[in-house]
């Protein structure tokens, strides 16, 4: 990164022109994108050299765990203990809660195991919204093609629309469960509208929300719903190692690490559901990032080892506004709510340089280019912009006390009073737009496996708009819950085992690949433990 | 993580945490300490510092203090001769099942309520569940108006609750206080939000209306500037 203006004399220049003018920005978006999105910086993407998508690119640190061989022999699971269930749901988050809900209310059996603890995901960390299409002067129709353009036009149309036209039932869903949602008028509960407001790249006002802590609101219903439903069994700390496959390559269920007792579990299912999220503990390019601990690709690597395809998995959302200082506190997301509601981004020298509410990947990449063209904000050796909360509190005040209420909390525990001081901000790596291709039920390629959330690709394109990603992991972990209770009872798995190792392991040879690299990585280097120490071997 | 090793020249702050003498740069939370302290985590963590999961629970004792007490590891910065030990999540015992889907006549919602929650009537006043609670909230008030029935006003008191289940742990009458505030939250929203304007988005698209055009010229991308 280039230099920049030291924090004081920003700060001096911000203060002297606040509200910051406007500077017109001479880049096109296709440009911008190419010149500075970090999916497109050189040596940012390597191609494949094993599975179903050999020769797709996807960045280096996410190949090296989709090349890498499995963590288990067939000597690891001989004798292991076997549970039984109709349904297995991989991941604790919404999505994983969703489906085991929608599945157990179907009649199935359901296991719901997770790596942390149910509920430790990024849905909780989810701020904004959700997306869904009910004003007067909305409608599914815009909602779909919104979110289409917003994805640069790669994304499925099927599933667009399975998605945008479930909006306004998973909302009613979500309210069934329990969840709140703002309304214009609080005491209108009956007969009143909901609260709206435009998330980036939309038409239409259709952002609902609960205050500023929505993933919070909607998971605290998702937990209590999961554990009061009988026919939901719940694995706290059993994270899948390796998918289970049958002689005929369909997916059986999952050996799972029992973190609690240290030894290896089998779940034997007639159907999987992949819910496992995102990447973000990656860190891809370097980048700090808002996901939870837990964000590792666990699930790509398992689902692509084992068949499944995958899809615009070299794309990447870094959401503009992540701490960028103080250090301790950096990659912590600053809500879009804050642009939403008004606030403005500006460099060091005092001046607005892009529309705050154009889609996060033009957003995040004008950023990036004031940071390397050395407009940026240098304090205490952190690189990046200013968020202008103090003049939003002086065009709206009370606005960051009543309204926006995770944001001041985060200026508190930052130390600064965000209606005097801008917060210091740089993109940071938020969510995985592609994943493991699925169908409109959610089904993968893979016969047995289903997956829905974070871990999926194909409803958002190369670019996932504010407020999708809670509509998705509803809608389809209802649809994936939904096919499969319904296939769990036709199928039943036979002859289980690591049926698919073999194969994937002289793939790997025949690429030259090394065997000695083992994969899920299940916690960041950080954690200080390796999957292998867990399994008491040396890394 | 970034930012979290000890510098050269910089005097660490030195603490307990779970047995172990770890120093730990000044200005981190808790939480980071351990893992700067190249101490193994893989659990009581979550979102790693929004405050929101409630998965990092604490016990926390600081020099010169007779009662230690509870907080998320996220969120408290570490301070020199602190004694700190993570509270595991137990398994909670679970007398307190209901059916949202079946809580059919609101005119018996205290009975509901006394029959999911017996013990609720029969808080001590002891305020252990307020010094517990890591976001302040006043947990007891929120139970006596539960056991009263005003649901609304004890859902509004557990606004900022984060499930960290540190009152269930605190009450000795086994109230579960974290769940009685979800029941009224939960109660509050599937018995009485009704949005006009999405019931009438509903009614529509049930009526086959709001169809989608995947062909619509909206939905093309625009056209390849010329070469």
């Amino acid at each position: 990164m280039s230099g920049g203006l030291p924090y004081d004399e920003a700060m001096r220049a911000w203060a002297a022109a606040a509200p910051a003018p406007e500077r017109a920005c001479p880049l096109a978006v296709p440009e911008l994108l190419k010149g500075f999105h970090p999916d497109h910086r050189p040596g940012g993407l390597v191609p494949l050299r094993a599975g179903p998508d050999a020769g797709a690119t996807v960045p280096p640190e996410l190949a090296a765990l989709l090349e890498a061989d499995s963590l288990l022999e067939d000597i690891d699971i001989a004798g292991a203990p076997i549970l039984d269930a109709d349904v297995l749901v991989l991941g604790g988050g919404g999505a994983g809660c969703v489906a085991a809900l929608t599945a157990a209310r179907a009649g199935a059996r359901v296991l719901l195991a997770t790596k942390l603890r149910m509920g430790d995901g990024n849905t909780v960390m989810a701020e904004g919204g959700i997306q869904a299409a009910v004003g007067a002067e909305d409608s599914l129709q815009r909602h779909f093609e919104d979110t289409l353009r917003a994805g640069h036009f790669a994304a499925d149309r099927a599933l667009v629309a399975a998605l945008v036209g479930d909006g306004p039932d998973c909302i009613r869903w979500l309210i069934r469960q329990g969840m709140g949602f703002d309304l214009t008028d609080e005491r209108q509960r009956m007969g009143g509208t909901l609260l709206r407001r435009k998330p980036g790249g939309a038409t239409a006002a259709r952002l609902l929300s609960y205050r500023d802590f929505t993933g919070l609101e909607m998971m605290r219903a998702l937990r209590e719903a999961v554990l009061l439903t009988p026919g939901i069994a719940l694995l706290d700390r059993h994270p899948a190692l390796e998918l289970l496959t049958d002689d005929r390559g369909r997916c059986g269920g999952a050996a799972l690490q029992d973190l609690e007792q240290g030894r290896l579990v089998l779940a034997r299912a007639g159907a999987t559901i992949l819910a496992t999220g995102g990447a973000g503990r990656l860190h891809l390019a370097g980048f700090p990032t808002s996901n939870h601990y837990g964000a590792t690709a666990d699930g790509l690597v398992l689902a692509y080892r084992a068949g499944a395809r995958l899809r615009e998995a070299d794309s990447f959302q870094f959401h503009p506004t992540g701490i960028a200082w103080p250090p301790h506190m950096e990659g912590a997301l600053v809500s879009e709510a804050a642009r939403s509601a008004g606030a403005r981004l500006v460099n060091a020298r005092g001046e607005r340089f892009v529309a705050e509410l154009a889609p996060r990947d033009v957003v995040a990449s004008a950023m990036l280019r004031e940071l390397a063209e050395g407009r940026g904000v240098v304090r205490d050796g952190r690189h990046g912009l200013f968020l202008d909360t103090p003049s939003l509190e002086r065009e709206q005040p009370g606005i960051l006390s009543q309204r926006l209420l995770t944001l001041s909390h985060l200026a508190r525990r930052a130390g600064f009073d965000p209606a005097r001081e801008p917060f210091l901000v740089r993109p940071t790596l938020h969510y995985q737009n592609g994943g493991v291709a699925i169908d409109s039920a959610g089904r993968t390629a893979l016969p047995g496996l289903l997956a829905a959330g974070e871990v999926t690709g194909g409803l958002h394109g190369r670019n996932r708009m504010m407020g999708n990603a809670l509509l998705e992991l509803v809608a389809f972990g209802r649809r994936a819950g939904a096919a499969a209770a319904a296939g769990a009872r036709a199928e039943r798995p036979r002859n289980l085992g690591l049926n698919h190792l073999a194969g994937w392991r002289r793939g790997l040879l025949a690429a030259g690949l090394d065997l000695g690299r083992k994969a899920p990585l299940l916690f960041p280097p950080y954690g200080n433990v390796t999957a292998e120490g867990l399994l008491g071997r040396a890394a | 993580m970034p930012g979290s090793e000890i510098g050269g020249e910089e005097k660490g702050v030195r603490l307990v945490f779970d047995g172990h003498a770890i120093e730990a740069r000044p200005g981190l939370s808790l939480l980071q300490a351990w893992i700067g302290a190249g101490l193994p985590l893989t659990e009581n963590v979550g979102c790693l510092g929004q405050g929101v999961c409630g998965a990092c629970r604490v016990l926390v004792r600081r020099t010169g203090e007779r009662i230690a007490g509870t907080a998320l590891a996220c969120e408290v910065v570490a301070e020199e001769g602190m004694q700190v030990a993570f509270i595991d999540h137990f398994p909670a015992r679970r007398p307190h099942a209901y059916d949202l889907e079946a809580l059919g006549d609101s005119w018996s919602i205290p009975e509901q309520i006394d029959r999911v929650f017996p013990e609720a009537r029969h808080c001590r006043h002891c305020s252990g569940c307020d010094r517990a609670c890591p976001k302040g909230i006043e947990v007891q008030r929120m139970v006596n108006l539960a056991a009263e029935g005003q649901v609304f006003a004890a859902a509004g008191l557990f606004d900022h609750c984060v499930m960290c289940n540190l009152c269930v742990a605190a009450c000795p009458e086994h109230i579960d206080p974290a769940h009685l505030g979800q029941f009224a939250r939960r109660m509050s929203a599937a018995l009485t939000l009704r949005p006009a304007d999405l019931m009438q988005r509903l009614h529509e698209i049930e009526g086959g209306g709001q169809r989608i055009d995947p062909d619509a010229p909206g939905a093309q991308p625009p056209a390849a500037p010329p070469a």
